[in-house]
């Protein structure tokens, strides 16, 4: 169970983030909506322990704040948006990275044969067995993607927070990928916490939504309860609702 | 991979048994090879071994080649390392200002005269490398207090505006004390001549520590190249592993080149080689960096001291003239 009461964050003295709380437990997901700059990938990193923080993150009732960085890492892993590539590292040893809080040794860290199978594991759960030699710099921008969540997979956290993860995915990884997590999120005390700009794919992800705007949480609960033309309207500054009518009538061959 | 890592050690072996034989007289390296087993397992020699020859090997060439072998390592393994660490494929611990430092404390042994109690003849190599570390450790504590997330563009910035401002201090020695100008500017294009088995037996352990406390953190590397959020959610404590590889890298360097002079370039060059030979992995980064940047070295020292018939060049300048359309390249590719 993840919880959250009054955190604020930010960079320095900037404070982007303000006053959020929430719970997600076990086995429940939430997603966060919200435009461009509102604090969405800020908050995912303060939760992480990234990022510094007032307030409180607790995980199963353990303030993060008194936990070691690699015990909250056990416990949380963030699938980032795309970063920039400078070295080639090969799609496997990509995905081993995630592996690297559970490998051994003493002096230096080795995988066991069961880091190598939950990592082959993850990478065919992403459909990219085929390229595990590949390096990450060849890849799609969509491939990488899928890279990076199984990186996270390979981490086995309780808890995963996913920055924009359908950036660069097309309509049917962007639908498998939801399902994936739905699945995954269902299983042992798995949750997904998910910034998402897709409306839809957030609902499909999570019945619980949050909306934020300028750091603040506008509106939060069920989804069907809380998302209207006006609420998106007022978030987004834009006719959100009119639009999408406009576009479902196009779609059924009617004319606007 | 084994089968490159194999090819890759029999060509160090064979280009370390060449720099040996080549020079103004050629032995070849069978003989080489008898003249190291007889001093090894202290046997005799035929008579037709001069006492010269043996000692050009002995006591000239291969405690140069060997020094020359380390050096090249323990630099390329501190460029490696500052790549990743920094995220930036052109970084080295010049850009944080060790070879200024090196050269102001080298400047001030040289200029002034200026001697350590009780090491006396090794005042010079120890003012560099103190010098050099402490250039860069400034230059770190610095961005740490500027930025407290020790971001990396900090990190940089920092030490180039210190090496900068070190360099100015080194120019404006310079010109104060004309006389020695020339003893310091030779001692910045890098040397390997003079070295002997005490240099060797000095830099070795330096360099074993060092070398083993990188590769130590050989996947932390790994993670690091992704950028520091990446790294740190993934479980590295980043903060402490990056101070521990850039003073390790700094340490490296700094005892390097206190002992050869500046030479640059083999920082940058030998760590893309192997990467591109190798993959971006540092568990092969690591060791093929000191072997191969090693070899590198060996063959820049031996074009040095054979190009031009009974006259050394600076290794600096070879190292520079092959590195620079190099570096060059990596620019510009990188652009297109």
């Amino acid at each position: 169970m993840l919880k959250l009461t009054n955190v604020t964050t930010g960079y320095g003295k900037l404070e982007i983030v303000k006053n959020i709380s929430f719970q997600v437990n076990n086995n429940d997901n939430l997603c966060i909506i919200g435009p461009n700059g509102c604090g969405k990938t800020t908050l995912l990193k303060a939760i992480a322990k990234v990022l510094p923080f007032q307030g409180k993150v607790e995980i199963d009732g353990t303030s993060v704040t008194s936990m070691k960085h690699g015990e909250v890492s056990r416990k949380i892993a963030i699938m980032s948006q795309t970063s920039s590539l400078y070295f080639p590292y090969s799609v496997y040893d990509t995905v081993m990275m995630g592996r690297y809080l559970h490998m051994q040794g003493e002096f230096f860290k080795t995988p066991s044969k069961a880091d190598k199978e939950i990592v082959m594991k993850c990478i065919e759960a992403v459909a990219l067995k085929d390229v595990k030699d590949k390096e990450i710099t060849k890849l799609s921008g969509g491939q990488l993607q899928r890279v990076y969540l199984a990186r996270t997979l390979a981490q086995e956290p309780e808890i995963i927070l996913l920055d924009e993860p359908t950036n660069h995915l097309d309509l049917k990884f962007q639908i498998e990928l939801i399902e994936y997590l739905r699945e995954w999120s269902k299983e042992d005390s798995h949750s997904v916490i998910g910034v998402l700009h897709d409306i839809n794919l957030a609902m499909r992800l999570s019945e619980n939504l949050m909306v934020m705007k300028d750091g603040k949480a506008v509106a939060e609960g069920k989804a069907g309860d809380i998302v209207t033309g006006s609420l998106l309207q007022k978030v987004y500054d834009i006719d959100v609702a009119g639009y999408f009518r406009g576009a479902l009538k196009r779609w059924n061959g009617g004319c606007e | 991979m084994k089968r490159k890592i194999t090819i890759s050690i029999i060509i160090s072996i064979l280009a370390l048994l060449f720099a040996v034989a080549l020079g103004s007289v050629y032995i070849s390296p069978m003989d080489i090879l008898r003249i190291i087993g007889s001093k090894l397992f202290k046997s005799q020699l035929p008579e037709a071994f001069s006492d010269t020859n043996i000692s050009i090997i002995w006591n000239l060439r291969l405690p140069r080649t060997l020094v020359a072998f380390v050096v090249g390592g323990m630099i390329s393994v501190s460029g490696a390392v500052m790549q990743s660490v920094l995220k930036n494929p052109l970084a080295s611990s010049y850009t944080l200002g060790v070879s200024a430092g090196a050269s102001l404390g080298a400047g001030f042994a040289i200029l002034f005269g200026f001697s350590l109690p009780l090491i006396g003849g090794f005042s010079l190599p120890v003012m560099g490398f103190i010098f050099g570390l402490g250039t860069i450790l400034l230059g770190i504590s610095f961005a740490g207090r500027l930025d407290k997330g020790f971001e990396n563009n900090t990190i940089i910035l920092t030490g180039m505006v210190i090496s900068l401002f070190v360099n100015a201090m080194v120019t404006l020695m310079s010109a104060i004390e004309r006389e020695h100008m020339q003893r310091l500017i030779y001692w910045q294009m890098g040397s390997f001549s003079a070295q002997d088995w005490k240099n060797l037996f000095i830099l070795l352990p330096i360099a074993a520590v060092g070398i083993l406390l990188v590769f130590h953190y050989n996947r932390e590397l790994d993670m690091l190249t992704f950028g520091e959020e990446q790294a740190k959610t993934m479980g590295v404590n980043t903060k402490l592993v990056k101070w521990i590889l850039l003073i390790a890298a700094a340490a490296l360097t700094g005892s390097a080149i206190s002992f050869a002079g500046v030479i640059g370039f083999v920082d940058l060059v030998a760590p893309h080689v192997v990467r591109k030979i190798f993959g971006s992995s540092h568990r092969y980064v690591i060791p093929m960096s000191a072997l191969l940047g090693g070899v590198f070295m060996v063959i820049c020292d031996l074009v040095s001291r054979t190009v031009i018939p009974n006259q050394e060049i600076p290794v600096g300048a070879v190292t520079a003239l092959i590195g620079a359309p190099f570096f060059a390249y990596i620019f510009f590719s990188k652009r297109e």
